[in-house]
C-alpha cells in the first residue's frame, strides 16, 4: 500500500461526507487561522512597533542634562525655573567632547531651541527653531529625507521644515493623502513652491530704544520683532514616535541657529539669578548611541559623571516583556482554538468508524493489516488538517489584513505612517500548517486504534 | 504394511479436533465439537447442514477471522488459531479469498475499486493493478460493468464482482459461504459453475457451505455434513463435470 493508495482511499472518504467534512476541516480552519493570527498579531505588535520605535531616535537617543529633570512635573514651571538645589553640573564644551569620547556614544550635539515664528506665503504661526549639526543627516530621521535634501555644513543659511509644519502652515504637497488634506482644508502646493524658497523667521530682540521705557508708565517691553530670511532646503517626515527635539519644528545648522538673534531666556534667568557658571553653556545635550542595546549602559557610564540623563529608550525592555506576554496569551488563545477543533476531529472519525465499520471488516477480510487500517485514519486525518491549516492561514491572512486596514485607517489620522499590526512570515505559516497537521493526527490516534482493532467477524455480521 | 499407489496429495488445511463454544450465561453452546479434516489442493469440499449446524462458524474459522477456539486448524505446518494479527491479515490476504451470501461489496467503490482493493493491501505493483483488475472482470464477463456501483449491479453480476475480487491476489483456497443464497436458481447456477471451472481448470481450492446437499454432491469431490456442531457424515464424490456444457458461454481464464 502506497501513500498515494491511502490518499486516494482518505480522500474517497472524506468526498463520501463532503459536508460533515468541510465543517470539520472548517473547525480546524477557525483553529488555525485564530493560532497563526494571534501569533501574528502578538509578532506585529512587538516586531514592528519595536522596530519602528527602535529605528527612530526615541530609544537610542537621551537628554543629559545638568540637573535632574524631575519628569513627574515635567510641565510645571517651578520645577524647571528653582530646581532642587542639588549639585549641578554645568553643561560645557568639554562636557560634550568628554561625552564624545564614549565608545557606545554615535553622536553628540548640544539641544539648543529657540523660538520663533515663521511665516511663509503670507501664513504664520509660531514654533520652535532647532540647532541640529549636519553630521545628524545620517540618522533618523533626517537620513530618509525624500522632499529636497539635508545641509551639507553647519553654517548653511537654510531650514529644513517638518512636514507637520507645513501643514500647520494650511499647505500640503501634490503626493499626500487626499483624505488628511481634505479634511484639514489644506491647499496643495507643488514642491517647487517650498523647496528653495525663502521661510521669513521672525524673532524676539532686544530693542535698547526701548529701554528707557521700562521706567516710564508705559507697559511695553524693550523688544521687537527680527525678521531673517532662510531657504528652505528640505522636507522631513517626523513621526508620532519621535522624542522632543525631533518631533516637529524648524532644524537648521547650529552656526546658523546662533545667527539667528533671539533673546536668551535662560540667559535672562541666569543673570538674574547670578547662576551664570552654575549652568554652563547649554541646558541639555543630545547623547544618540550606536545602538539601542548600549542605550542603559551608556546611561549608566553618563549619570556616574554626576549628569542627569533622560531617556524613555530603557523602558523598551518593560515594553518588550508586555509584548511577550501578549504574544503567550494571542498565542494560548489560538492554540486553545485549534485543541477545541481537535475535539471535531476525534469526533468526525469516530462517526466515520460507526458509519464504516462493516467496509473495515470487509478490507479486514480481504487481508488489511491493523497498521493499514490505521494509516487510512491518519491520512484521512492529515488531509483534514492540510486543508483545515491552509484554508486557516489564508483565511486568517485575510482577516487580519482587513482588521489592519480597518485599524490604520482609524488610527491613521493619529499616526502618520501605516502600521503592521500583523507579521505573517513562512515560519508562522509553515509551523501553523505543520502544527495543524500534527495535533490532527495526533487526535486520529484513538479512532485509529479502535478502528483497526475492529473484529471482522462482527463487523460483516451485521447487517 | 499395505503399499499404496496413491497420487501424492497435498494436504492444504488440517483441521485437527476443531471446537468452538460460545457462552450464554452458564450454559455453553456448542457451535463445533472435535471436527477434524483434511482439504487436499486441488479439492472441491462442501459443507451442508440445517441452519445453525456451525457452518459458518468453521468457514471463519479455516478463513482465519476467527482464532478464538479448541483445537487446530493447520496451514502450512503452522496452526491459524495460534498466530499474530499480522500472521493472520497475510495469511487472509495471500492464501484466502472469501465469498460471502451478501456478496460484501464495499458500497462507495465501484466494481473495479473493489476488485483493485486486495491488491492495494498487497502491495501489488500500482502500475499492473488496473490491468489485473479489467482482465479478472473481464473474465467475470463484467469488463462494462467495471465502473458500476454495486447498487448498480444485479445479485449475479454483484456475486461475480466478489468472485474476481476473491481471486485478485491468486488465492490457494476460496471460501464461499452460502454464495448463492441470495440468488435465483439460474444464477446460482452460472455461480456455481464458475467456481466449479476454477477449481478444474485452474485447481484452485473451494471451500464451500451450502444448504443445497444436491448441488454439493453434483460440483465436490467431498462433501462434510454438519449436525450441531459435530461432523455426522462424509461422503466422496464422483462430481460431474460439466466443463464442456456448450449452453454456457465461458470466456478463456488467465489467471
Ligand atoms: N456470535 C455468536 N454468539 C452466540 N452464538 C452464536 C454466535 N454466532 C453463532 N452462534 C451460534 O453458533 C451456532 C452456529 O452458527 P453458524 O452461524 O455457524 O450456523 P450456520 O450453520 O452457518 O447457520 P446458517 O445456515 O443459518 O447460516 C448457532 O447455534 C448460533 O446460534
Ligand atoms: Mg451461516
Amino acid at each position: 500500500m502506497t501513500i498515494s493508495d491511502i490518499l486516494s482511499i482518505s480522500f474517497n472518504n472524506l468526498r463520501r461526507n463532503i459536508f460533515r467534512s468541510i465543517l470539520t476541516i472548517l473547525g480546524v480552519a477557525v483553529g488555525v487561522g485564530a493560532l497563526s493570527t494571534m501569533i501574528s498579531l502578538g509578532r506585529g505588535v512587538s516586531m514592528n512597533i519595536a522596530k519602528q520605535m527602535e529605528t527612530n531616535d526615541l530609544f537610542t537617543g537621551m537628554t543629559v542634562s545638568g540637573r535632574d529633570l524631575d519628569m513627574d512635573h515635567v510641565n510645571s514651571r517651578r520645577s524647571i525655573l528653582s530646581p532642587k538645589d542639588e549639585e549641578i553640573v554645568p553643561l560645557t564644551d568639554s562636557t560634550i567632547a568628554d561625552l564624545k569620547r564614549m565608545p557606545e556614544v554615535a553622536m553628540v550635539f548640544p539641544e539648543i531651541i529657540k523660538p520663533a515664528s515663521i511665516q511663509f506665503r503670507g501664513k504664520k504661526i509660531n514654533t520652535n527653531l532647532k540647532a541640529v549639526p549636519c553630521e545628524m543627516g545620517v540618522f533618523h530621521p533626517f537620513d530618509n529625507i525624500k522632499i529636497g535634501t539635508f545641509y551639507k555644513t553647519d553654517s548653511d543659511p537654510c531650514v529644513i521644515i517638518s512636514k507637520n509644519v507645513l501643514h500647520q502652515l494650511g499647505f500640503a504637497l501634490p503626493n499626500e493623502d487626499i483624505e488628511h488634506i481634505s479634511e484639514h482644508s489644506l491647499t496643495v502646493i507643488p514642491v517647487d513652491s517650498v523647496i528653495g524658497q525663502d521661510l521669513d523667521v521672525i524673532t524676539t530682540v532686544f530693542d535698547p530704544e526701548k529701554i528707557d521705557l521700562l521706567t516710564s508708565t508705559s507697559k511695553q517691553l524693550p523688544i521687537k520683532n527680527e525678521v531673517t530670511n532662510l531657504k528652505i532646503k528640505g522636507i522631513v517626515e517626523t513621526n508620532s514616535f519621535s522624542s522632543g527635539m525631533f518631533s516637529g519644528g524648524i532644524f537648521l545648522p547650529p552656526l546658523t541657529c546662533e545667527w539667528v538673534p533671539c533673546i536668551d531666556l535662560n540667559y535672562v534667568y541666569n543673570l538674574m539669578n547670578d547662576t551664570q557658571d552654575k549652568y554652563g553653556k547649554y541646558a541639555s545635550i543630545h547623547v544618540r548611541v550606536k545602538d539601542h542595546s548600549l542605550l542603559k549602559k551608556a546611561k549608566f557610564d553618563i549619570e556616574d559623571k554626576g549628569l542627569h540623563v533622560f531617556s524613555i529608550g530603557d523602558k523598551l525592555d518593560d515594553l518588550e516583556r508586555l509584548f511577550y506576554i501578549l504574544d503567550s496569551a494571542l498565542a494560548a488563545i489560538g492554540i486553545i482554538a485549534l485543541l477545541i477543533s481537535v475535539f471535531g476531529i476525534v469526533n468526525t472519525l469516530i462517526m466515520a468508524i460507526y458509519e464504516r465499520r462493516k467496509e473495515i471488516g470487509i478490507m479486514k477480510s480481504l487481508g488489511a493489516t491493523q497498521w493499514q487500517i490505521k494509516q487510512i485514519f491518519y491520512y484521512e486525518a492529515a488531509s483534514i488538517g492540510t486543508i483545515g491549516g491552509i484554508v486557516g492561514v489564508i483565511g486568517g491572512k485575510i482577516i487580519s489584513e482587513i482588521a489592519s486596514n480597518i485599524a490604520n485607517h482609524h488610527l491613521g489620522t493619529f499616526i502618520d505612517s501605516n502600521i503592521e499590526y500583523f507579521s505573517y512570515s513562512l515560519s508562522i505559516v509553515g509551523i501553523s500548517i505543520v502544527f495543524s497537521i500534527i495535533v490532527s493526527i495526533i487526535a486520529s490516534i484513538y479512532p485509529a486504534n479502535k478502528a483497526s482493532k475492529i473484529d471482522p467477524l462482527d463487523a460483516l455480521r451485521r447487517e | 504394511m499395505k503399499h499404496n499407489f496413491v497420487i501424492k496429495k497435498l494436504t492444504l488445511l488440517k483441521i485437527q479436533n476443531l471446537s468452538k463454544t460460545y457462552k450464554k450465561g452458564d450454559n455453553k453452546i456448542y457451535a463445533l465439537r472435535d471436527i477434524s479434516f483434511d482439504v487436499e489442493k486441488g479439492e472441491y469440499v462442501s459443507i451442508v447442514g440445517k441452519s445453525g449446524s456451525g457452518k459458518s462458524t468453521l468457514l471463519n474459522l479455516l478463513g482465519g477471522m476467527d482464532t478464538n477456539a479448541e483445537g487446530a486448524v493447520y496451514y502450512d505446518n503452522r496452526n491459524l488459531l495460534e498466530m499474530k494479527e499480522r500472521e493472520l491479515s497475510n495469511y487472509r490476504k495471500s492464501v484466502i479469498g472469501m465469498i460471502f451470501q451478501s456478496f460484501n461489496l464495499i458500497p462507495s467503490h465501484t466494481a473495479l475499486d473493489n476488485v483493485m482493493l486486495p491488491l492495494i493491501f498487497s502491495s501489488f505493483p500500482r502500475a499492473l493493478r488496473r490491468t489485473r483488475a479489467c482482465e479478472l472482470l473481464y473474465n467475470m464477463g463484467l469488463y462494462n460493468r467495471a465502473l458500476h456501483y454495486p447498487s448498480e449491479l444485479s445479485g449475479g453480476e454483484a456475486q461475480r464482482v466478489a468472485i474476481a475480487r476473491a481471486l485478485a491476489n491468486k488465492p490457494q483456497i476460496i471460501l464461499a459461504d452460502e454464495p448463492t443464497g441470495n440468488l435465483d436458481t439460474a444464477t446460482s447456477r452460472e455461480i456455481i459453475d464458475l467456481l466449479q471451472m476454477f477449481n478444474r481448470k485452474h485447481q484452485i481450492t473451494i471451500v464451500m457451505v451450502t444448504h443445497d446437499k444436491e448441488t454439493a454432491n453434483r460440483v465436490s469431490d467431498k462433501t462434510i455434513l454438519l449436525s450441531d456442531g459435530e461432523i455426522i457424515k462424509t461422503t466422496i464424490n464422483k462430481p460431474v463435470y460439466n466443463l464442456d456444457d456448450s449452453s454456457t458461454q465461458k470466456p478463456q481464464f488467465n489467471l
